[in-house]
């Protein structure tokens, strides 16, 4: 059939980044004293989550959008009315005796949504520009009050990049930014007490180091006494005495780089990096302005919850509960990730083509029929 | 496959992704944040690496003191007087307390009912407390308690049993002022201690020998540098040094002859409703206090294992100051028993021979001021001997008057009055020998031609007979009553016999010091021996009580009683005895002092007999000399 075999026509690097980084990160689990054959069973799952999304023709996702939306809000809402609770935050579903965290899930459906709603339209109307800040509201909503603010920052991120991606205009954005601005005053009523002394926390280091200051604290002496070339895997005193709080999860990035130093923290970045431009090249690539917006979304997921998660274990952000992409460790996000890194497999499989015009050949073809083009299978 | 469609032949060629503006954008803004990731990465990892690195050991190697077991205080004979009960205190560090608000309160709670204390104090305690520092929470637990404590911590993050000794005292209320206590260091000692090494935690000796000795009993606290994680549990030693045991204290005491000094004492004052007193018993020939005991005692066993507010108000304010060790800084006028420094110096400056005969009328005249004797008849003439058996007050005025008050201070001094004596405990007082300095100064008005500022005859005379400022202590008693037992030489009292270290090495052995020399010939002070020797065995009066105590009076004493609270006929006054014995070859020396005491023949005099009357019994025991093993 094909003339390329398989493993020509998937992005081998994209997927090699991606195991790479979960090696990594069942290494850095199985430091943190976590249940790390759960985690590589999480792995597991998502690989065939990811097999599965790249054989799947993304384009059929487009019909189901709205599908995908009315889903992602009873999953958000069951959340609300039926959740389990935990450190202070409804944020788990129990499906089959394994907990669901659908607000992990939730970032993803919503690139979905956007990908299917920006492709429609070039530039965007502000009738559509409108449409998808009302659709996007209720599921912000949503999620800010289980409480899950890092989910929410993802959300916004994903919301205004992928407005930006997807031709917004300028103007458009432009109102976003200027709303924006008007909203910051409002914060500390919106923000739960917890957060807004987080916020505190960020902008005062060290005024209450027992109290909220303490986890920030922890994980930034565990990065620190990383040094340059760490202390050596399982040998990081603050990850293997206790002393960093959520080490599996949101600070697993701080006993990583105790354990790994500079060095190993360069290496990481550098594979985020790769993973990511490999997504982007992806979008690049892709036949049509859905594939595009689907790995620009992935993309933004991705970037915002590396940027996020790294930026508050050094102390450069605030801290808002975000996992790692394929570090931490979780079920629900850790197979979402893999299924979007599936969805922009699936993408760049089928690429556009840039057809070298042989009249003589085709003569009839025009832009729009090359877009249509399948490559493969 | 190529032959069957032109279409896929054309797409199979070389794909071009096309970079938009908005992807180009996010692309770069990508490898930025990223970079400011990396660039902050590599100050906190290489800048501030090394501090945090300290920060890191700071939170996980401890070095935990090792503290020393303090040294056991025993009795001349071996018979421990103290022991080191181990007792178990909840420990919790703040900062590894679970971090959730709920989870934290929750542990707080169950810690509470574990501990049996309230859940509100243990609360706001541990809010107060250093968040990194070891907050010792609530008091000792119960041995059931630190069993279910123990199996517990596991699951109580933040939470360790620390097992420390307290000191307790066996026999509380008996050796309550000589033993004293420990307790916490006060802030004023602090810089200095912090300089030998103690930990701001330790208990000290705070009063008696604890305090006394400390040094001693101390010992040297061991360490270990630990690992620990998060929950405050040791994970691993990385190094260590054992502690060393205080040395062992043998005290020159003797507990039965002690405790039979305290019931002595006790029947005493309750046969004459008296309320408080204190006895010192000395050998003589060593200055080794056998006995010490000062009346009312308190239990310092509240100190030690957490005295209540109640307890502790009560102890302060009442109004026999049980607080008070009375043997040693209790301030008395000696009254008679000062005679025979009144006699030495009239004797030794030539003023009186051993057969001088004075008259010893029922008062005189000085200086316009009449100075009665305790007898409002006359006695007649009399010798030197003779008036110390009446205890003549007249007769000794004379003498007084004739050497003159600065000879009269010097003879005081050398026989140890005014001295603080030189003994294993804090707090020692020395009493007062007046001069016309010290009157100058103490009057306050610096008006030398008033009466209050300017030395007198008066002051001169009653000096004579222990009374004008003149203040002793029963410790200071005993010393002199010694002296006068020994043949003149003023010792060092001690409360220590023997010192043996935590290997079982005899570090001290007590060897007599002898501080000065009465400077009175032997005949003379023979001739006051005797004037001793004849009051203790004047029939129908103070020999009525050796004989119905069954105790030979082969020995020499000398009763006092002491005006006090200013001059005039009517002050209340204080009893004293003072006694020595045998009388040829004396091996016990002693002071009584009955507080508020009207008539020291028969209510200071009696308990003397009374002490003599078990240390006749076993006297053989206090000669014979502490093995060990």
């Amino acid at each position: 059939m094909s003339g390329r075999p398989w493993w020509r026509r998937v992005d081998l690097a994209l997927a090699g980044a991606a195991a790479a980084l979960a090696i990594v990160g069942v290494l850095t689990i199985y430091s943190a004293g976590a249940d790390w054959q759960r985690q590589l069973l999480w792995l597991a799952l998502g690989g065939a989550a990811f097999v599965a999304a790249s054989w799947f023709d993304y384009r059929r996702l487009a019909p189901l959008a709205a599908g995908v939306y009315v889903a992602m809000i009873v999953l958000l809402v069951a959340v609300h009315l039926v959740g389990r609770s935990a450190l202070g935050a409804q944020r788990w579903l129990s499906v089959g005796g394994f907990p669901l965290e659908p607000s992990e899930l939730s970032k993803v459906m919503l690139v979905v949504v956007l990908a299917a709603l920006l492709s429609r339209q070039r530039p965007l109307s502000w009738r559509m520009f409108a449409l998808i800040l009302v659709l996007a509201a209720p599921p912000a909503v949503l999620i800010l009050t289980q409480p899950d603010l890092g989910t929410a920052l993802v959300f916004g991120a994903v919301l205004l990049a992928m407005l930006f991606l997807g031709g917004a205009r300028w103007g458009q954005l432009a109102s976003i930014g200027l709303a924006g601005l008007v909203a910051i005053p409002l914060l500390p009523f919106v923000l739960h007490g917890y957060q807004r002394r987080r916020l505190e926390i960020f902008l005062n280091p060290g005024s209450d180091p027992l109290g909220a200051g303490y986890n920030l604290m922890q994980a930034r002496i565990a990065v620190g006494s990383g040094g340059l070339f760490g202390q050596g895997w399982l040998h990081g005193l603050q990850g293997q005495l206790g002393f960093v709080p959520e080490r599996a999860t949101d600070f697993i990035f701080a006993i990583y780089a105790e354990q790994f130093g500079l060095l190993g923290g360069l290496v990481l970045l550098g594979l985020f990096g790769f993973l990511l431009v490999r997504i982007l090249n992806a979008a690049a690539g892709s036949a049509d302005r859905f594939g595009e917006l689907l790995c620009a979304g992935v993309f933004v997921v991705v970037f915002a919850q590396v940027v996020e998660n790294v930026g508050m274990n050094i102390g450069a952000l605030p801290i808002a509960g975000v996992p790692l992409p394929l570090i931490s460790y979780g079920g629900s996000a850790t197979v979402t990730v893999l299924a979007a890194l599936g969805l922009v497999q699936s993408v760049a499989r089928r690429r556009r083509a840039v057809i070298h015009h042989n009249p003589q050949l085709a003569p009839s073809l025009n832009r729009t029929e090359i877009g249509a083009v399948r490559l493969a299978p | 496959m190529n032959e069957r469609s032109p279409l896929v032949s054309l797409a199979a060629a070389e794909h071009q992704p096309r970079w938009s503006f908005r992807l180009v954008a996010a692309g770069v803004l990508a490898v930025l944040a990223l970079g400011f990731l990396a660039v902050r990465l590599a100050e906190v990892q290489v800048a501030e690496g090394p501090s945090l690195a300290a920060l890191a050991r700071e939170n996980s190697v401890h070095r935990v003191v090792l503290e020393a077991e303090r040294g056991i205080l025993y009795d001349r004979h071996g018979m421990p007087l103290v022991a080191n009960a181990p007792a178990w205190n909840l420990e919790v560090v703040p900062a590894a307390l679970p971090f959730g608000a709920a989870a934290r309160e929750a542990e707080i709670d169950e810690l509470a009912r574990l501990a049996g204390i309230d859940a509100g104090a243990l609360s706001a305690e541990i809010a107060a407390a250093d968040p990194y520092g070891s907050l010792v929470a609530g008091p000792s637990l119960t041995e059931d308690q630190e069993l279910t404590i123990a199996e517990r911590i596991p699951d109580l993050p933040g939470v360790s049993i620390a097992r420390h000794a307290v000191r307790t005292y066996l026999y509380p209320t008996l050796l309550s002022h000589v033993l004293g206590y420990v307790g916490p260091i006060d802030g004023a000692q602090w810089p200095s201690l912090k300089r030998r090494g103690y930990q701001p935690d330790e208990l000290i000796g705070k009063v008696g020998v604890e305090a006394g000795v400390e040094s001693r009993l101390r010992g040297v606290d061991g360490w270990a540098d630990v690992v620990v994680d998060a929950r405050g549990q040791v994970v691993r030693t990385l190094d260590s040094q054992a502690s060393v045991a205080g040395d062992s204290v043998y005290l020159s005491i003797d507990l039965d002859l002690d405790r039979w000094t305290l019931a002595a004492l006790q029947r005493g004052l309750a046969r004459d409703h008296k309320k408080a007193g204190a006895s010192v018993v000395v050998d003589p020939r060593t200055g080794e206090v056998l006995a010490m005991v000062s009346y009312p005692g308190y239990d310092p066993n509240l100190f030690t294992h957490g005295i209540s507010e109640a307890d502790y108000s009560k102890l302060v304010t009442d109004p026999n100051l049980p607080l008070l060790n009375r043997a040693i800084a209790g301030q008395y006028a000696p009254g008679s028993t000062f005679k025979m420094v009144t006699a030495a110096a009239g004797l030794q400056e030539g003023k009186i021979t051993p057969q001088t005969l004075l008259n010893c009328p029922s008062y005189l005249t000085f200086g316009g001021w009449t100075y009665h004797n305790w007898a409002s008849w006359g006695l007649g003439y009399m010798n030197v001997e003779k008036a110390l058996a009446v205890s003549c007050d007249t007769f000794f005025y004379q003498v007084a008057a004739s050497v003159g008050d600065v000879t009269l201070a010097k003879y005081a001094r050398a026989f140890g009055f005014g001295t603080a004596k030189s003994i294993e405990m804090p707090g020692v007082e020395a009493g007062l020998v007046p001069d016309r300095i010290w009157k100058s100064v103490a009057c306050g008005v610096p008006d030398g031609s008033s009466d209050s500022c300017r030395w007198t005859i008066g002051d001169t005379v009653t000096l004579g007979i222990g009374q004008s400022a003149l203040l002793t202590t029963p410790l200071n008693q005993a010393v002199y009553v010694a002296a006068l037992a020994n043949g003149g030489s003023v010792l060092q009292p001690t409360l220590v016999h023997e010192v043996v270290d935590a290997r079982g090495r005899v570090a001290l052995v007590h060897q007599a010091v002898v501080t000065g020399h009465v400077p009175v010939s032997a005949s003379n002070l023979a001739a006051i021996r005797e004037g001793m020797r004849e009051e203790i065995n004047r029939p129908y009066n103070m020999n009525y009580w050796f004989r119905a105590a069954g105790v030979s009076a082969d020995g020499g004493g000398k009763t006092g009683t002491a005006q006090w609270g200013g001059s005039g006929l009517d002050l209340p006054t204080h009893a004293w005895f003072v006694f020595f014995a045998p009388f040829a070859r004396p091996d016990v020396a002693m002071s009584v002092f009955v507080e508020r005491g009207e008539l020291s023949e028969v209510e200071a005099a009696p308990i003397a007999v009374d002490v003599m009357h078990y240390f006749n019994a076993h006297r053989s025991g206090v000669q014979a000399p502490l093995v060990l093993s």
